[in-house]
């Protein structure tokens, strides 16, 4: 039994992990951190837009305030983000993004040399702080560099595939060099999971290959629920084809979105705001204007920036003409840039209080795969990059002070038989017959919940979909593996994976079934209206036996009651 | 007609097969659209789930999925499969590589080369809630070196790394040099130290294979002979202040 110890495990290489690392190792811990791939590789590198911070350096008629940012991120979460931990988020923004400015981000500037910030969608101020087009690009790179000054160890290509609880607390990690094939099992005393989101169990999605959801899962494996699972945001401009994200940052530099009749057809869907509506409401005005038939036969929509002009496309958005070029073979500087909606971000995830703590003692979780609640039923652009530094950060901080007092305890049982386990589970996959390949059932299971429990949903679309979700689940035990060993084995990593992607489709199926109101992301067209009656309280998904079974909580409402949402 | 068959010969490689270097073919029914990650995915699923590469973005953001096509070095979700038509396309590892299997290669040595040159910002002194002013003039000068993704494709055609792997590379050049004109970064001599050597800039064969090859822009080569300058205009500037310490050259040289 190969055994390593450290204090603090982050699983995850993306900006939340990153970021994590560093605040825990500066406090003095032993900390290392797990990546599936290279960090320089997380899915946060793709990130374009934005991060928002109320620094106020664009002159205007008002100043922006933290609180500003916050009363956007609540009316944006149509009420029902946790409003104490939305306000912790935007209070301890602008100290985030200085951290990053101080250790080296390349932020655009503004004409007197402050951190330029551009307009987004569902927010009063320009308040997203970007460098140029490419912000993920530069804050990763920023966290890593910072991660290699400190000399932080990091698992690169090794998977997490169990956490090991043990006496009611998560002292470890089971984990796979994929490479080289060994199982070795990571003792530490906080593990924090920041693994992302799981765009991938859609057909559409913005997200990289790897966004399988799998950390998320682990949680959900070890007994810890999921909330909030049925808000799911679909980005209203991803590149037909391909569905590679088109930034909010092109309509926030003046953008336009066509339909196939020439209209700006936002003028329906959000009068006042137009294409700087909330991602919600964009992304379903765009789905309305294809499926009523405006939309082009191939079913998308033009997002014309030309009137920009060449230099501005330049300057701003280099990075998606790049894309744009590279991938539709379209310069946006000449054409308009073809694009339909595509699943981007999972407003939910395990939840965790301010501190990134998860209800299982030494489990902590940052960014996507967490679930604060900062976004509610829908996220506005920018938030995503500031929640993965503010929570971050701290979840980092909390972990090193309880490490600290953490003793060192052997848990060698647990681990003796939490690896037992696993080898016994490994051979059973190993003897089974493989009588139909996984891909087969990931692509229905993709194809599925884009169109039953994609931006439109509705009772019957949804039973079926539960029913079919059932019925792949019962096939998925039928996959074997071709390969009987486990380095190298992407058979064994896809199958393990897809396991996970079912069981989280499942807890996305039921949350949204049982809540017949729409709420942000969450339409449904049998229930078109908001029930703060009813609905007012944050979904949690326990995995049994038997299935998903549902719970609910009540959202912490601090300053602003709930309001109608109109923009 | 142009038929809608792909075919790729793939350079395999497995160190406890015997021989544990083969090519193999494989045909992929392709799609409008379609790249090369996307067909590598399809044969990885459908045909052999044995074979090896590393993909995460497919939006040519996060470089993983460099390899040689057709002799060219290249981010394998950024080429379109309708350019390999026509005849077998011939994919292989990046070169100048160890290989640790199929098209998976061991970057250890890349990323020792980025360590080397202490790639981490060392800000000068500055209140801890402000930013640093700077102008868009300056970073539009140093954002050209900061699109790098670290993928690896200039070293694989370096003809200064070929011929020495201890070469810090164009990638790790280019990367010396965004802090180097980071008026924000309190480093100036450092940096040149650490690439004064015939192992840094004066190893460059200045052939430009680098800028030409980056699927992201960067122009290392710009960069290590700008760093050439500076060096040469400080060993200057350091003789005249030894004969005449009254001379303030440094000033008038622009370093």
């Amino acid at each position: 039994m190969e055994v390593l110890f450290h204090d603090i495990l982050i699983i995850g290489g993306g900006l939340a992990g990153l970021r994590a690392a560093i605040e825990a190792k500066k406090s003095g811990r032993d900390v290392a951190i797990l990546s599936k791939v290279h960090p320089l590789r997380s899915h946060s590198v793709a990130a374009q837009g934005g991060i928002n911070a109320a620094l106020g350096n664009v002159p205007g008629p008002a100043k922006d305030t933290w609180e500003n940012h916050a009363f956007d991120t609540i009316k944006g979460s149509d009420y029902l983000a946790d409003q104490d931990a939305v306000q912790v988020m935007c209070r301890e923004a602008m100290e985030r993004v200085i951290d990053m400015e101080h250790w080296g981000t390349l932020f655009s500037r503004t004409e007197d040399g402050k951190i330029a910030q551009r307009p987004f969608g569902g927010a009063g101020f320009p308040r997203a702080c970007y460098a140029a087009d490419r912000t993920g690009h530069n804050l990763l790179h920023t966290l890593y560099e910072q991660v290699v000054g400190l000399q932080i160890p990091v698992y690169e290509e090794w998977y997490a595939l169990s956490l090991i609880v043990g006496e009611g607390r998560c002292v470890g990690v089971l984990c796979l060099h994929f490479f080289e094939g060994r199982v070795i099992l990571v003792q530490a005393k906080a593990v924090i999971l920041a693994t992302g989101g799981y765009g991938r169990i859609y057909l559409r999605s913005t997200n990289a290959v790897i966004n399988t959801g799998s950390g998320s899962f682990l949680a959900y494996q070890a007994g810890v629920p999921l909330e909030d699972m049925e808000f799911v945001q679909f980005h209203p401009t991803s590149l037909y084809g391909t569905n590679i994200l088109i930034t909010e940052g092109a309509r926030g530099e003046g953008g336009y979105l066509i339909n196939a009749k020439g209209e700006r057809f936002m003028e329906r869907h959000a009068p006042h705001l137009m294409e700087l509506g909330p991602r919600d409401i964009v992304a379903r005005g765009t789905q309305t204007e294809i499926d009523q038939g405006r939309g082009f036969e191939e079913g998308y929509v033009h997002l014309d920036l030309r009137h920009l002009g060449r230099e501005k496309i330049m300057d701003r958005l280099p990075g998606i003409r790049q894309i744009a070029m590279d991938f539709a073979g379209v310069d946006p500087v000449l054409e308009p840039i073809p694009i339909q909606p595509a699943q981007h971000y999972s407003m939910g995830g395990i939840p965790t209080n301010a501190d990134g703590e998860t209800e299982l003692p030494g489990l902590f979780a940052a960014g996507e795969c967490a679930c604060v609640s900062v976004h509610g039923a829908n996220r506005l652009g920018g938030n995503s990059l500031l929640e993965t530094l503010v929570f971050g950060e701290r979840a980092g901080r909390r972990a090193a002070e309880q490490a600290k007092e953490e003793k060192g305890i052997s848990y060698k049982t647990v681990f003796q038989e939490r690896l037992r386990a696993f080898q016994s589970g490994l051979e059973g996959i190993f003897e089974q017959k493989v009588e139909e390949p996984s891909s087969l059932i990931r692509d229905e299971m993709r194809a599925l919940m884009t169109s039953r429990v994609g931006i439109f949903r509705e009772e019957s679309g949804m039973v079926a979909a539960k029913e079919k979700l059932q019925e792949l689940k019962k096939r998925f035990l039928k996959t074997g593996l071709k390969q009987k060993s486990l380095a190298f084995n992407n058979e064994f990593v896809q199958h393990w994976e897809l396991e996970g992607m079912l069981h989280l489709a499942e807890a996305i199926a039921e949350g949204a079934l049982a809540r017949k109101e729409s709420r942000g992301s969450h339409f449904r067209v049998d229930y078109p209206k908001r029930d703060d009656e009813h609905w007012l309280h944050h979904t949690l998904a326990y995995k049994t036996a038997e299935g998903v079974r549902l719970g609910y909580k009540k959202v912490s409402i601090t300053s602003y009651p709930p309001k109608e949402r109109t923009y | 007609m142009k038929s809608n068959l792909l075919t790729l010969r793939i350079k395999r490689f497995n160190k406890d097969k015997d021989p544990p270097g083969w090519i193999e073919s494989f045909h992929v029914e392709i799609r409008k659209g379609m790249n090369l990650l996307e067909a590598l995915l399809r044969i990885q699923d459908e045909q052999d789930g044995t074979l090896a590469f590393r993909y995460s973005c497919r939006g040519a953001v996060c470089g993983s999925c460099a390899m040689r096509v057709n002799g060219k070095d290249v981010l394998a979700c950024r080429t379109h499969v309708e350019n390999l038509l026509g005849k077998p396309a011939l994919i292989e590892p990046l070169p100048l590589f160890p290989v640790i299997r199929d098209l998976v290669i061991d970057m250890s040595t890349f990323f020792d080369h980025y360590r080397r040159i202490e790639p981490y910002f060392q800000g000068k002194p500055i209140s801890s809630h402000a930013e640093y002013p700077m102008g868009e003039e300056k970073r539009k000068e140093i954002d050209p070196y900061i699109n790098c993704i670290l993928c690896g494709i200039c070293f694989g055609t370096c003809p200064a790394f070929e011929k020495h792997s201890e070469f810090l590379g164009p990638a790790m050049l280019a990367k010396a040099y965004r802090f180097l004109v980071d008026p924000r970064d309190r480093r100036n001599e450092e940096i040149l130290r650490a690439v004064d050597q015939q192992q840094g800039v004066w190893g460059c064969k200045t052939v430009f294979n680098c800028v030409k090859v980056c699927p992201k822009q960067v122009p290392p080569t710009h960069a290590i002979v700008k760093m050439r300058g500076k060096i040469l205009r400080y060993r200057i500037c350091h003789l005249f202040s030894q004969r005449w310490p009254s001379f303030h050259l440094h000033k008038n040289l622009n370093i």
